[in-house]
């Protein structure tokens, strides 16, 4: 079996902005309480236009698995890798909580979780997709904002979304090549 | 009534049985966190997973489950399906249960926040009896037995002293209301007071006059929606929220009618800010269009509705023209909505919405939008209005015994159609407070909270003043526990064991709640209060309780072990995965007539309109400014404002007012205001937002709680129902909340 690499395809414009997936996040990954402790986050966009002609959208993130990694290569010391499917890790007992990885990361995806002594961040639920089950946020989704799956297979859903569609990824500037992918 | 309960148990083997066996490491989790619970605020589930794992164990924290349990969601009323996943005796994580095909698999913010009812440390623990004056706080923690027996002699003091119809009995929707219900049936009160009258009691009537039944709409098939205020991408509502979304892709219109641009606005393709109280111009005017333009379903008219020859005529002055003065939306714009409408029909719905407590002429309102729905045919279609299905449940019977000498609801003759078991709100109230036409001295309360959700908070207060004794069954201690004078722990959902119930609509689904944990603290599921109360009134109203809930389960699937199977291992039961449309055609209608009513003659008889006729509402004068009130995804009514979780995504509500309003009043962003209504007066942040029409200003619904029990919140932000004035719909008694004008002064 070859090698997989775990993507997300985001389709925001089903996107309600009804903090589900933040909700499954925080308890699935028993992140602590505290609006600065999140694994994830649903973005409000800027009000466009002016009443009565207006638009808003809403775009959910997370860490976004980068295959060149800004916070790996801060660490000192080797906390923080990347681990089977492309998915970045921290390894909590070599979390110093310097922090520098925090500030690394263009996309705000890191906090320290105090009750760990070590900086956290989403894992894709690795936990959960051992045990064939897909990431808290993208199976509690009432509207199906997000499709989990492995880019490497060119059968699976992700594969296909993004031959079918456009998309766009976050701050691509940044060279950091993210694996989470936003349907235009 | 010939059949009685049975006493036995279902089969050996069978969910129930085995659930009652199932021993949970419980103890364990009691001996070392229920101290953590009681005295120190809980941090998260990690401190107890940590509490678990012995100090040197070497017990490494895990994420991975080691049980599930099928059960079901009571964060607000859509009952969505729920896998729970166990570690250790602790509930770790609510997952959807992708079986569940009502809530088409999702589990939303509520839903996942539905652990911290069992874990927050301001859940209610123990039986508590007032000690200080009513709502100063002050408890003494009691026995079972003790405010029991108190509660019991309190409530055979009020019926000696005036009748039994002098203790109320307020509740709200949920799985173990009926033992609460059938209560009071057993004590001898006709006066029980529930929720529609707060919420949908308009449109079930508007859309019941015309159809005999209240439809579901086939959102998800639908080419053509319109929602009036039906704010579906915020105040979820299963299958239709989801359905509304997964509907588009190019093919599905959306046009959405609110005075605000709501989360629905963003997502819609069309977005008018419709002037508060005038969409029944707007649906009249899409009415004379269609009809005037003969783009009606002839066929379907003439087979399955009467009335239509009255509708006619009575259309003729409402004109695009003239509804574009009434509702500030352009005549060129409904009249190509209208078109677009007729055009997309039968797949074309215009969405009667959930709460209907806006205007006093809601039930006029619902009944032209059913009318509408109805002239371009398409009932029991594909992407039409559909009718409900049910799947049937076996009885449990019981016999309530009869008092001599007890008066007829305390409201009767105040409403056109009065339901005896919700009541209506308004009247009922006003009526205590007169003594008129005979006093009410006691109330027992379970799940509803009347404080928070009944318009005229003063009155409400006022009301409970007077009573000789209050009793409040629930989870948390609202309002109306805090004013309480005993308050009786119930057990959250995930403790307890509930009936199976079945929830209707094209597809109807069965539904039950497994207990995931034994209830904690003294916490007890609501028929065993129930019972336990039963037996202090002698024993005939005791044998309509005894009985457990495993044979009341039992009851309800004899002869149809498949439905408990199914529950077993998939969590839903249900006979078919798609709806089955047409079969009610050239059936009869269950409506006077056996037609769809478009002229109702039921309504001409009781001096009502027979057809919609517009009245326009009132407008705000100089400086003031109406009142709207709604909803955000994070919160059910008054209920999940302070849970830990949702909590975090809002901590206060706000009082939007339009820019340009903002810089007349010389009042900025983020500042404190007060806002004064007729009946009251409270204060909150504001939040200047071109989100809202500038006549009108809006706040979330359930801040500004006078408990000091729900600890997050006490303190933060306003509360609607202490500057709401109590009007009403005359027709279905539902309270009218959008008819109040305020003025917003600086703080």
């Amino acid at each position: 079996m070859s090698k997989k690499r775990y993507a997300i395809v985001l389709d925001t414009r089903k996107c309600l902005d009804c903090k589900a997936c933040t909700v499954a996040c925080k308890a699935e990954n028993l992140v602590p309480l505290g609006t600065e402790n999140y694994r994830n986050w649903v973005s409000e966009g800027r009000l466009r236009g002016s009443y009565p002609r207006l638009g808003q959208e809403f775009a959910p993130g997370q860490c976004m698995q980068c295959g060149n990694t800004p916070c790996k290569r801060v660490c000192p010391t080797r906390a923080t890798g990347v681990g089977a499917g492309g998915i970045v890790t921290v390894e909590d007992k070599k979390c110093i909580g310097c922090k520098y990885c925090m500030t690394a990361c263009p996309y705000n995806a890191r906090y320290y979780n105090e009750e760990r002594g070590a900086v956290d961040k989403c894992t894709f639920c690795a936990h959960r997709i051992e045990q064939g089950r897909l990431p808290a946020c993208v199976e509690t989704c009432p509207t199906n904002v997000r499709t989990f799956g492995d880019l490497n297979d060119p059968d699976s859903e992700v594969s296909r979304l993004l031959v079918e569609r456009p998309y766009r990824v976050v701050k691509p500037e940044m060279g950091t090549k993210p694996f989470l992918f936003y349907l235009i | 009534m010939s059949k009685f309960l049975r006493p036995e148990i279902i089969g050996k083997g069978s969910i129930v049985s085995r659930l009652l066996k199932r021993k949970l490491s419980r103890r364990r989790f009691l001996g070392v966190s229920s101290c953590a619970l009681g005295t120190v605020a809980l941090g998260s589930q990690l401190n107890v997973l940590k509490a678990l794992a012995e100090p040197g164990s070497g017990v490494k924290l895990s994420l991975v489950p080691d049980r599930s349990v099928f059960t079901c969601c009571e964060m607000c009323v859509n009952k969505c399906g729920v896998i729970a996943r166990m570690r250790e005796g602790v509930i770790h994580k609510l997952d959807p249960n992708p079986s569940f095909l009502r809530s088409r698999g999702m589990l939303c913010a509520r839903g996942n926040a539905g652990l911290q009812t069992v874990y927050d440390p301001d859940r209610l623990k123990y039986p508590l009896i007032r000690t200080g004056a009513r709502g100063e706080g002050k408890w003494r923690r009691a026995s079972w037995d003790e405010a029991l027996d108190l509660v019991a002699g309190k409530m055979t003091a009020v019926a000696d002293q005036y009748s039994r119809a002098g203790m109320m009995f307020v509740s709200t929707e949920g799985f173990q209301e009926e033992f609460f219900l059938r209560f009071a049936e057993c004590f001898g009160s006709p006066n029980t007071l529930r929720h529609p009258t707060l919420c949908l009691a308009s449109n079930l009537q508007g859309f019941g006059a015309t159809y005999g039944t209240n439809p579901f709409p086939d959102v998800r098939n639908a080419d053509y929606l319109i929602m009036s205020g039906a704010n579906r991408a915020e105040a979820l509502f299963t299958p239709d929220s989801i359905d509304m979304i997964a509907g588009d892709g190019g093919r599905r219109k959306l046009v959405y009618l609110d005075p605000r641009f709501t989360r629905t606005a963003a997502k819609a393709d069309e977005w008018y800010p419709i002037r508060p109280g005038t969409d029944l111009a707007f649906v009249l005017a899409m009415l004379h269009v269609i009809v005037g333009e003969k783009r009606y379903d002839r066929e379907f008219i003439d087979t399955m509705t009467v009335g239509f020859d009255e509708l006619v005529p009575h259309l003729e002055t409402y004109s695009p023209e003239w509804a574009a003065g009434e509702c500030d939306i352009p005549a060129e714009d409904i009249r190509r909505i209208a078109r677009e409408f007729a055009a997309a029909a039968p797949r074309a719905i215009y969405y009667q919405g959930r709460r209907s407590s806006f205007f006093d002429n809601d039930t006029q309102l619902r009944r032209a939008m059913a009318i509408l729905n109805v002239v371009v045919g398409n009932w029991d279609v594909k992407g039409g209005m559909l009718p409900g299905k049910k799947i049937h449940l076996g009885e449990n019977y019981y016999l309530a015994p009869w008092y001599d000498g007890v008066p007829e609801r305390l409201e009767t003759g105040d409403v056109t159609y009065l339901s005896l078991k919700d009541g209506a709100w308004k009247p009922f109230r006003d009526r205590v407070l007169a003594a008129d036409p005979y006093p009410v001295k006691g109330m027992m309360v379970y799940k509803q909270n009347p404080l928070q959700s009944v318009p005229n908070r003063s009155k409400t207060l006022a009301m409970m003043e007077q009573m000789d004794f209050i009793c409040t069954i629930d989870i948390t201690m609202s309002d109306t526990a805090w004013y309480s004078d005993v308050v009786l722990p119930e057990a959250t959902y995930l403790e307890r064991l509930d009936p199976i119930h079945v929830l209707s609509g094209p597809v109807p689904e069965a539904v039950m709640r497994n207990p995931c944990i034994e209830p904690l603290f003294e916490t007890k599921p609501n028929q065993w209060i129930m019972q336990q109360l039963a037996r202090r009134f002698g024993d005939e109203v005791a044998e309509s309780f005894n009985f457990t809930m495993e044979a009341f389960i039992a009851n309800q699937v004899e002869g149809h072990p498949e439905i408990l199977e199914a529950l077993r291992t998939r969590g839903v039961y249900r006979e078919n995965d798609e709806p089955v449309y047409g079969a009610s055609h050239g059936k009869r209608m269950k409506t006077r007539s056996g037609k769809i009513e478009i002229y109702s003659a039921k309504y001409a008889k009781e001096g009502q309109d027979p057809l919609p006729v517009y009245r326009a509402p009132q407008t705000p004068s100089r400086g003031r400014y109406r009142l709207l009130l709604g909803r955000t995804a994070y919160f059910t009514h008054g209920t999940t404002q302070n849970n830990p979780y949702l909590h975090e995504l809002m901590a206060e509500n706000s009082l939007w007012l339009h820019p340009d309003e903002a810089r007349r009043l010389g009042l900025r962003d983020g500042s404190r205001v007060r806002v004064r209504s007729s009946v009251g007066e409270e204060s909150l942040p504001l939040r200047v937002t071109e989100k809202i029409r500038p006549d009108c200003v809006y706040m979330d619904h359930g801040f500004g709680v006078l408990s000091k029990g729900l600890s997050r919140i006490h303190g933060r932000g306003a509360s609607d129902a202490a500057l709401i004035e109590d009007r009403m719909e005359p027709i279905s008694g539902n309270v009218a909340m959008h008819q109040t004008f305020v003025e917003i002064l600086p703080a």
